[in-house]
């Protein structure tokens, strides 16, 4: 093993809440080695950005150190206080990338003269050499035209050229560690691929380390060398990034790898971790996963697990490694024998009634004096009771579509048919009514989409207010009763705020207000990726339960292809406002033909170490088409497979969908 | 992460090695308190002694200078013809004095007060009122910007003392007047204030969600919006009354306020400060009465708007 | 960047002409008496003081007033005084008065920053502290006490205990004190307490924090990040503040008797001299509506973003 260059041990963090004292972080320790990527997994409020600040000194000034050591070079920093003390850490030995490059650049100063004023204080470098450095540190981190980019402001870069600078700046002073505190969750995928090549390669020209942190393990099986699980601020599983893949040992990061929708069966539920994170406002006692696992024993609930080893560099935190826990971990064996799961065949939704058809689709948005289409064009049905996806990068036009389809947006051009009859426009007072009551809306930010100020029992009872569909008060309650439940919460809380349930719930009681109105068809905008990653799989199993149970017909928006495969039933690839490719969800993943679908299907994260290591990033261009004569249209290539491209490239994609055949 | 063999706790019993009960639904429960969001704003807005000592004493003080007109027999327009009961220091039968023709300095601040509450109050109420229903109007309906936008340049790119002194110089001085002047120059302000805050409501999803619910626009204004902004329109009104007070001195200063011969904090300070060298008091007094009021309304909007922001609930 | 400045630019227009348009038709409203003056007010029959009104043109419809004010305006006619200074061109008195006033605004504006900048800054380093409580009980009473109180107390009680002079003379500069610092104390609170609070929000940004990771010093983020971005939406008044010099400060100049414009405003009110008002009070508006242009044009040169993005919201 190589050089132990950063070491941080038994480390507490607490912070002055609202005049509580919370524990953030309750004994966590972590080794790094020379020139290895460390990723730290866990979900919001585990820790994981609290604990790694706490190495440069950036917690906010309610939250100290209570305990604990960071050793670099034999210096102990973890009771630094002045920001003097700091200076001798951040920049030089550790620097740091935040997760949003929108806002980690001063809106007011050029991007050169904030990556030179980095090499000017801490080296004394004269200022002409140092611009001369800082264009050499935008030429490395791959931004074209350096020279003239260094006099712009960060507002004439996109998000990803941003994050480019943040990372250029972060590196100026060749510091020892770069933490990366998600540093492509507000990018788009294909975007993400690149800055993940990025870091990588960085790595290794500058022989750093990296600690990596990340709630997607897709991103983790990219970059990770070695992998710190965190939950409710314990590390509780750290090994080889092979190892905790594939043989991981504590009960929630097994739990987390089983519940991935990437690993979904088609037809079965996914496997779905209970529950929500445990609240720091709770004092937690013996294994904080203990109550979310139905397989907890009972010594978890009265006494914290030490680290047992597994192999030299696999270490995990619960007592089922324990000698004593032999019978018991035999009887889980026994109890839980592999057994495979056969995926559903696919459903053939074309002869059942369109439900939804949409006809050459224009939006168009004023920007300034210009006009400008965000959607373009598009052509798709929806057939009664199947899931069709819509995947997309940011300024696709997803939403848009949803938003059209829905009447809360309007269209400039083409139809959109519900039922066999045009809701474009404004419609008879009565046909409107009859539609808003047919048609709901589930959301992407549950924080955002429950009005704060009204109770929950108001929230679900809005549409039956609306539509008068009770005879009386008991009925009314009965009916949002019923929806809470179908949900899985219990009909009792209804007297309560949003702000009192977590974010899942949240979203499941936005579920059980569209629901209350028995509705037909439901647009999902994104319903999982602003939830945890041990929540998305109940989310997702309650939408495939609803659709079984009540019929539903889904028209769902996603960034990721991979997570929408196992719930979709056909999926439509937009691009800048246009589809690209339409298939039967296995048909688009067996045969994806247009290359911006590859390039998506490539980008996109697996959590599989094995899978992303000798993966290629590929980066769609545009330009490569060749339309200037030959125009692409909108060809359905084989039975239910559409693509957008022009006589020469169908040519050739049928010629390889025969070879592949 | 330490390479050394980690040391188990011995003599744990074997029996906890077994399989704990599992219960599902109290994982639904999460510990969250049971907040409420007016509930918090009261407590905070009260856990300072500032706070408390301040409302209280503007309480005391409002209900006096409602009960002290009803209840006294002194009349603070009775000019004594005795030169004898002009300019009196403060004593037991004047608390406050006389003036420079015998009219008691007590019951004309109450009077006063009572005159300059009234106007202010009717100040905030009017001025934030039309400013929250213009806004309304103007955040949910884009059409109105442009007209809106030239009415709100034109007034607010003038100073507003302006169109203060000119009003309240065409018109004729009575408190009417004084309200009319004051909500004309002011209620653009907050009518821009409530837009934006409007538009930034507008576009959120829940509100999103009562569209897709078929929810009635009159309905979402109301459940949804008004709700979020009811302790900015507190904030709002409360920081009005002391500009409005403000305003009725400088009005009454310039020669353009109220009648000079009715009892109003404006006027009273204004009267006592041509006597001011002689006699300190026939101005001490009311200046006392007014800045009380008017520093214990900035400091009640101040820590309201404190204290409704979530961030800062205890 | 030339469009931004095009667009502001006929917002200014458009807003000068619609103050003038609005103050010309309040002033329509205003009593008769203010064209005449003392005596021809008293001497003259009913038919005499209507023939005089319809001489002056004030019984014409709306429109030709209007138009005649404009056209005479571009001929650097502002009209007569009647009542103040009985027949003597307007533009002559504000000639004489506008130095005076241009003199004590240009000292107060100077105060005022070099006051309250550096209170701000003070403020918003020791937030919670002893200075920002202090700050903050100034602030508080500057803004919550009516400023005539204020201005009168420091005009006594100052003069008494330092000994200085209780009206303006202008070849006394020892005279000019006490107006100065009446005129500074609320904009020293202003500039204070916004810059104040710009700071406090700037060092919760994201680049802030950032910046402090990239290990720079604290005092260089302070002066280079912080405070250069938290002046940008103080520099957008500098303009204004400036221009309002020239009409003066109303109370002020009355209080000290300083014959500048803004005391005049105030004359001539008390004597409803309405040609003046109007001047005068059209004077404000322009000088305002002016200041807000500048404004904006000191702001596209701090801020970089202002050249892509409209103001409007």
């Amino acid at each position: 093993m190589k050089e132990k260059i950063f070491e941080a041990k038994d480390v507490v963090i607490k912070f002055n809440l609202r005049g509580k004292v919370l524990t953030a972080i309750r004994g966590a320790s972590i080794d790094l080695y020379h020139g290895e990527t460390l990723a730290i997994v866990g979900e919001s409020g585990s820790g994981k950005s609290v604990f790694t600040k706490s190495f440069i000194g950036m917690l906010d000034k309610n939250g100290w150190v209570e305990s604990g050591t960071m050793k670099m070079d034999g210096v102990d920093f973890s009771q630094y206080k002045t920001e003097k003390e700091w200076l001798a850490i951040r920049g030089k030995k550790i620097a740091m990338v935040f997760q949003d490059p929108m806002t980690s650049l001063n809106p007011v100063k050029t991007v050169g003269e904030q990556i030179r004023e980095v090499i000017t204080w801490n080296f004394g470098t004269e200022k002409e050499e140092a611009k001369r450095q800082a264009i050499e540190l935008l030429r490395q981190v791959g931004i074209p035209e350096p020279e003239l980019r260094y006099r712009q402001y960060p507002h004439q870069f996109s998000g990803g050229m941003r994050q480019r600078v943040v990372i250029a700046t972060a590196i100026a002073c060749r510091p020892r560690i770069l933490i990366c505190d998600e540093p492509t969750t507000a990018l788009d995928v294909t975007v993400q691929a690149q800055i993940l090549e990025l870091i990588k390669r960085l790595q290794k020209e500058l022989d750093m380390s990296v600690i990596y942190i990340t709630h997607d393990l897709g991103v983790v099986a990219n970059v990770a060398d070695r992998v710190a699980v965190i939950y409710a601020g314990q590390i509780v599983e750290h090994g080889l990034a092979d190892e905790i893949f594939k043989d991981p040992r504590h009960p929630y990061t097994k739990a987390l790898l089983r519940s991935l929708p990437q690993l979904g069966v088609r037809g079965h539920d996914l496997h779905s971790i209970k529950g929500s994170p445990p609240n720091l406002y709770k004092e937690i006692k013996g294994d904080a996963f203990a109550p979310r696992n139905p397989e907890a024993m009972k010594i978890d609930y009265v006494c914290e697990p030490p680290f047992f080893k597994v192999t030299d560099t696999h270490y995990a935190k619960t007592w089922l490694l324990s000698e004593q826990a032999a019978d018991y971990r035999r009887e889980l064996e026994q109890k839980n024998g592999e057994q495979e799961l056969l995926p559903a065949a696919p459903v053939d939704f074309s002869s059942a009634e369109k439900l939804v058809q949409v006809k050459n689709l224009t939006v168009q948005f004023k920007l300034g004096r210009s006009r400008f289409s965000a959607v373009k064009n598009v052509t798709f049905d929806i057939h009664r009771g199947e899931t069709l996806s819509l995947v997309g990068e940011s300024g696709s036009g997803k939403t848009t579509i949803g938003k059209a389809i829905l009447k809360i947006c309007h269209s400039s051009g083409g139809d959109i048919l519900y039922k066999g009859k045009s809701v474009i426009g404004k419609l008879p007072r009565q046909e409107m009514a009859a539609f808003r009551k047919s048609v709901q809306m589930i959301f992407q930010d549950p924080m955002a989409s429950l009005n704060e100020r009204a109770k929950v029992e108001y929230i679900i009872s809005e549409g039956l207010y609306n539509f008068r569909l009770f005879k009386n008060d008991r009925e009314r309650q009965d009916k949002v009763a019923q929806a809470m439940r179908s949900v899985g919460l219990l009909p009792e809380y209804v007297t309560r705020f949003p702000h009192e349930f977590s974010g899942g719930q949240r979203q499941r009681i936005g579920i059980a207000r569209a629901l209350a109105l028995e509705p037909e068809f439901i647009v999902a905008d994104e319903p999982i990726s602003a939830l945890d990653v041990s929540i998305r799989a109940q989310v997702i199993n309650l939408l495939n339960k609803l659709k079984r149970e009540k019929g539903f017909t889904y028209l769902f928006m996603a960034h990721d292809l991979s997570v929408v495969r196992f719930i979709s039933d056909r999926i439509a690839v937009l691009y800048k406002g246009q589809l690209v490719e339409l298939a039967e969800a296995e048909e688009l993943f067996a045969h994806p033909l247009h290359p911006y679908t590859n390039a998506l299907l490539q980008a996109a994260p697996v959590p599989d170490p094995d899978v992303e290591r000798g993966k290629k990033v590929a980066v769609y261009n545009p330009a490569m088409h060749d339309y200037a004569t030959d125009l692409p249209e909108w060809t359905e290539i084989r039975p239910g497979h559409f693509i957008r491209a022009n006589r020469a490239e169908l040519e050739s994609y049928r010629r390889r969908l025969e070879a592949e055949a | 992460m330490d390479e050394k063999t980690v040391s188990v706790p011995e003599n744990l019993p074997q029996e906890l090695f077994a399989r704990a009960e599992f219960h599902e639904e109290k994982l639904e429960d999460t510990g969250f308190s049971n907040y409420s969001y007016w509930r918090s704003t009261i407590n905070t807005f009260f856990k300072s002694t500032t706070v408390k000592v301040v409302v209280a004493l503007v309480l005391i003080m409002a209900a006096y200078t409602v009960i002290y007109p009803m209840v006294t027999e002194r009349d603070p327009y009775t000019v004594s013809l005795s030169a004898r009961e002009w300019n009196l220091p403060p004593s037991r039968e004047h608390p406050f004095g006389t003036d420079g023709v015998g009219r008691d300095i007590w019951a004309r601040v109450w009077f006063g007060t009572r005159t300059s509450l009234l106007l202010s109050v009717a100040v905030a109420v009017f001025e934030v009122g039309l400013g929250v229903v213009i806004g309304a109007l103007w955040g949910f309906y884009r059409k109105l910007d442009t007209v809106m936008f030239a009415i709100y340049n034109t007034l607010t790119n003038v100073p507003s003392t302006i169109y203060l002194v000119l009003i309240a110089y065409i018109m004729k001085p009575s408190v009417v007047t004084i309200i009319i002047a004051l909500v004309a120059t002011g209620w653009i302000r907050e009518a821009r204030w409530f837009r934006s805050r409007i538009l930034a409501l507008r576009e959120v999803d829940y509100n999103v969600a009562s569209i897709c619910l078929n929810t009635p626009t009159r309905r979402i204004i109301g459940r949804n919006v008004i709700p979020h902004l009811v302790s900015l329109i507190i904030m709002d009104a409360a920081l009005t009354i002391p500009y409005s007070i403000g305003s009725e001195v400088f009005l009454s200063y310039i020669g353009v306020g109220l009648p000079a011969d009715l009892c109003t904090l404006g006027n009273l300070v204004n009267q006592g400060r041509s006597a001011f060298l002689v006699y300190p008091f026939q101005m001490i007094f009311p200046t006392m009465i007014l800045c009380f009021i008017t520093v214990s309304f900035y400091i009640i909007g101040n820590k309201f708007a404190d204290a409704s922001d979530p961030k800062n609930h205890l | 960047m030339g469009r931004y400045l095009l667009s502001k630019l006929g917002q200014a227009v458009v807003t000068i002409s619609l103050v003038m348009l609005v103050v010309f038709t309040l002033l329509r409203f205003m009593p008769t008496a203010g064209y005449f003056s003392k005596e021809q007010w008293k001497d003259m029959t009913e038919a005499e003081k209507t023939a005089y009104l319809r001489n002056m043109g004030v019984l014409d419809p709306l429109p030709l007033q209007l138009k005649n004010f404009v056209t005479n305006l571009f001929r650097g006619d502002l009209g007569r005084s009647i009542v103040l200074y009985p027949n003597s061109p307007i533009g002559g008195i504000l000639a004489e008065k506008i130095p005076y006033s241009i003199l004590l605004n240009m000292i107060s504006w100077f105060i005022s920053a070099a006051i309250g900048l550096p209170l701000g800054v003070a403020m918003a380093r020791s937030k919670g502290g002893l200075a920002d409580k202090l700050g903050t009980v100034y602030v508080v009473i500057i803004r919550a006490v009516p400023s005539i109180i204020i201005h009168f107390f420091i005009q006594v009680f100052f003069s008494k205990w330092l000994g200085l002079p209780m009206l303006f003379y202008i070849e006394q500069p020892i005279s000019w004190i006490l107006p100065t610092i009446s005129m500074s104390i609320g904009s020293i609170a202003g500039y204070g307490v916004w810059l104040r609070r710009y700071i406090v929000d700037e060092e919760n940004k994201d680049y802030i924090k950032f910046a402090r990771v990239k290990g720079l010093p604290q005092k260089y983020i302070m002066w280079r990040h912080v405070f250069r971005n938290a002046i940008v939406p103080i520099a957008i008044n500098i303009p204004s503040d400036f221009l309002l010099m020239l009409s003066g400060s109303l109370v002020i100049e009355s209080m000290y008797s300083i014959p500048g414009t803004g005391g005049l405003l105030i004359k001539s009110i008390k004597a409803m001299d309405n040609p003046m008002v109007q001047v005068l009070v059209l004077m404000y508006g322009a000088l305002s509506v002016l200041g807000v242009f500048l404004g904006d044009i000191v702001v596209s040169f701090v801020d970089p973003r202002i050249k892509l993005v409209d103001s409007n919201d």
